[in-house]
């Protein structure tokens, strides 16, 4: 495990350094992905303004939502932009590579590829909790807790990506169908909070995670409960638990191709 | 002596959808019917410790399947593998410590870093300590002679330095066995020259056994030892490389070199046939199986004026052309 974790953060560093030997693709694209970002919630802005309250969301709350939601994709998706480039892999033949590795085939394939404009997603989640703070402030308990938060957004990205981009073992062109999956979840994320109740709440906590890695902690937040961040540590183990397992099924369904690829 | 490798019955199905023409698209989509190819059908053999063996066969005859099970990167249908006392399948990790891999056509590399800081990714990835690292680096610097290129970014090399590249890679860990899929295909004759003095250089001082697929009679002729033939998935032969020719080519060829020049072409004895005809040279093939060469030469100089003849073999291409068009 510890050789594992120890090569892990090795891989995410040579991915770092690959990425970022191309110096000005890399700065405009992490710019871009900013600066893209602040114009999306410039309108949540917008809106929470005009409409005001809504089931207790205010403009802060729009604001950690967002936070909370891009920092946690930024980090997922920079660091282990792989998995979602498992369909390309699996159908391309590349996944052999990973096959050959005396590592984890998980660990190989989530730190194979660093993507830049992700790091823009995390540095503008970044500038969101430091303007939630402007607008409600932070308490130590509040820091502390939007840490353990943010650790559970990630692994539920990581759950999910890993559970969405797998199905491209089942289909020959597994591209539309994983991103479709994957999409079916991350579109939600973004929603303002305070639309989801009763049985949409149920379904987009449990069945359809989206309501995890965002709006629930942005709620969690704000009334400082750490029992229910606990509650909902408990669900992120299940669904990562849940991935683990079924990677490691649908690796056994991989025929492997022989097309001719390079530095994929 | 106990195999390095040792396969037993080795067989691979592949199950996939088809389209039936006579029934519609929804009764396509909703329950299409499967077929079934086998690319790997009954395969055994075994290997010896320090071997090279050329794995041949044409295209679609099961060499990178094959490779592919003795790696794990694929599970057998039926059968048996046992490489170092690890089944690829049970110990796809353990293994990989002990295997090298070169994909001719993929590369493992990092495109964009130093080609040092690949062959350091892959220390690390064998979890080799800091110092063995440099040093294998340096003595795969000097072995492979990459110190040219070991400063440039991968994706600015050369085919020919890549490949090299590659297998100074696949070889960090010291492997006692490297896997090659392809290894030359795409290089020019100096850079193939260079890569099979490299392998038949680790071969001979490291002992590295050797298990190469590849369509270039070259690989074959120079650097194994030992060709095994697939075909349709099928071993249909197992022998020393020496002894491809006489066992799937049934002719010799006569070559005659005209005193004046060559005016007249008579009918040749049975068995005997035209390849070339020319004022100065004639080329003549001979069936052995239908008569003895010393008959044939016998009955060839009654009919020419010659003043030189020269006896010789099928080359290797064309005996593997012979094996790929009869298999």
């Amino acid at each position: 495990m510890f050789k594992e974790m120890t090569f892990a953060l090795y891989a995410i560093k040579k991915n770092i350094q690959n990425s970022t030997e191309l110096r000005v693709s890399f700065l405009l694209t992490v710019v871009g992905m900013a600066i893209n970002n602040g114009a999306f919630i410039a309108t949540w802005i917008f809106f929470t303004q005009s409409v005001g309250e809504i089931n207790g969301w205010q403009i802060a709350d729009v604001v950690s939502l967002n936070g909370f939601v891009a920092i946690s994709y930024g980090i997922m998706f920079s660091l282990f932009v792989g998995i979602r480039r498992l369909p390309q892999y699996i159908s391309d033949g590349v996944f052999d590579r990973f096959l050959l590795s005396p590592k984890s085939v998980l660990v190989r394939v989530a730190t194979s590829s660093f993507h830049a404009s992700a790091v823009g997603d995390v540095l503008f989640g970044l500038i969101c909790f430091g303007a939630y703070i402007y607008l409600a402030g932070m308490t130590i308990p509040q820091f502390l807790l939007s840490i353990l938060l943010l650790g559970n957004a990630i692994g539920m990205f990581f759950a999910v990506s890993v559970i969405a981009y797998s199905a491209g073992f089942y289909f020959t062109d597994g591209f539309s169908v994983t991103y479709s999956i994957f999409d079916l979840f991350m579109t939600p994320t973004l929603f303002h909070g305070g639309i989801f109740h009763g049985a949409m709440r149920f379904v987009f906590t449990f069945i359809v995670p989206s309501l995890v890695v965002g709006a629930l902690p942005a709620e969690i937040l704000k009334s400082v409960s750490f029992f229910q961040a606990v509650q909902l540590t408990g669900i992120v183990c299940i669904w990562i638990c849940g991935a683990l397992l079924f990677f490691h099924r649908s690796v056994k369904r991989y025929e492997s191709a022989n097309f001719m690829t390079f530095g994929r | 002596m106990k195999p390095i490798i040792q396969v037993k019955n080795l067989t691979k199905e592949f199950t996939f959808p088809v389209k039936k023409a006579s029934v519609g698209w929804v009764k396509n989509f909703i329950k299409p019917q499967k077929r079934t190819v086998v690319a790997v059908n009954d395969v055994s053999f075994s290997v010896g410790a320090g071997e090279r063996i050329a794995f041949i066969g044409p295209n679609g005859a099961g060499k990178s399947t094959t490779i592919k099970m003795l790696t794990g990167i694929l599970h057998p249908t039926h059968g048996s593998i046992d490489i170092m006392g690890f089944d690829p399948v049970q110990n796809r990790k353990k293994l990989a410590y002990h295997i090298g891999t070169v994909f001719g056509q993929r590369s493992q590399l990092l495109p964009n870093l130093p080609l040092t800081d690949s062959l350091e990714f892959f220390g690390v990835m064998y979890d080799m300590p800091d110092r063995d690292i440099k040093e294998r680096i340096s003595e795969l610097v000097t072995l492979f002679e990459l110190e040219d290129f070991i400063d440039q970014p991968v994706r600015k090399l050369s085919l020919g330095q890549r490949m090299r590249a590659e297998v100074a890679a696949s070889l960090m860990h010291r492997p006692r066995i490297i896997l090659l899929d392809e290894p030359t295909v795409g290089l020019d004759v100096v850079a193939k020259k260079r890569l099979r003095e490299l392998l038949l250089k680790i071969n001979a001082e490291q002992g590295t056994t050797i298990f190469l697929t590849s369509h270039d009679v070259g690989d074959i002729e120079l650097l194994c030892d030992r060709t095994i033939v697939i075909h349709h998935g099928m071993l249909i032969k197992d022998l020393p490389t020496k002894d491809l020719a006489h066992t799937f080519v049934f002719e010799k060829y006569i070559d005659l070199i005209s005193q004046d020049a060559f005016v007249q072409f008579p009918d040749l004895p049975q068995g005997v046939r035209y390849l070339t005809k020319e004022k100065e040279k004639i080329s003549i093939a001979v069936d052995i199986n239908n008569i003895s060469i010393t008959q044939a030469l016998t009955k060839i100089l009654l009919l020419f004026d010659v003043q030189d003849v020269d006896v010789y073999d099928a080359d290797l291409e064309t005996v593997i052309r012979h094996i790929y068009e009869k298999a």
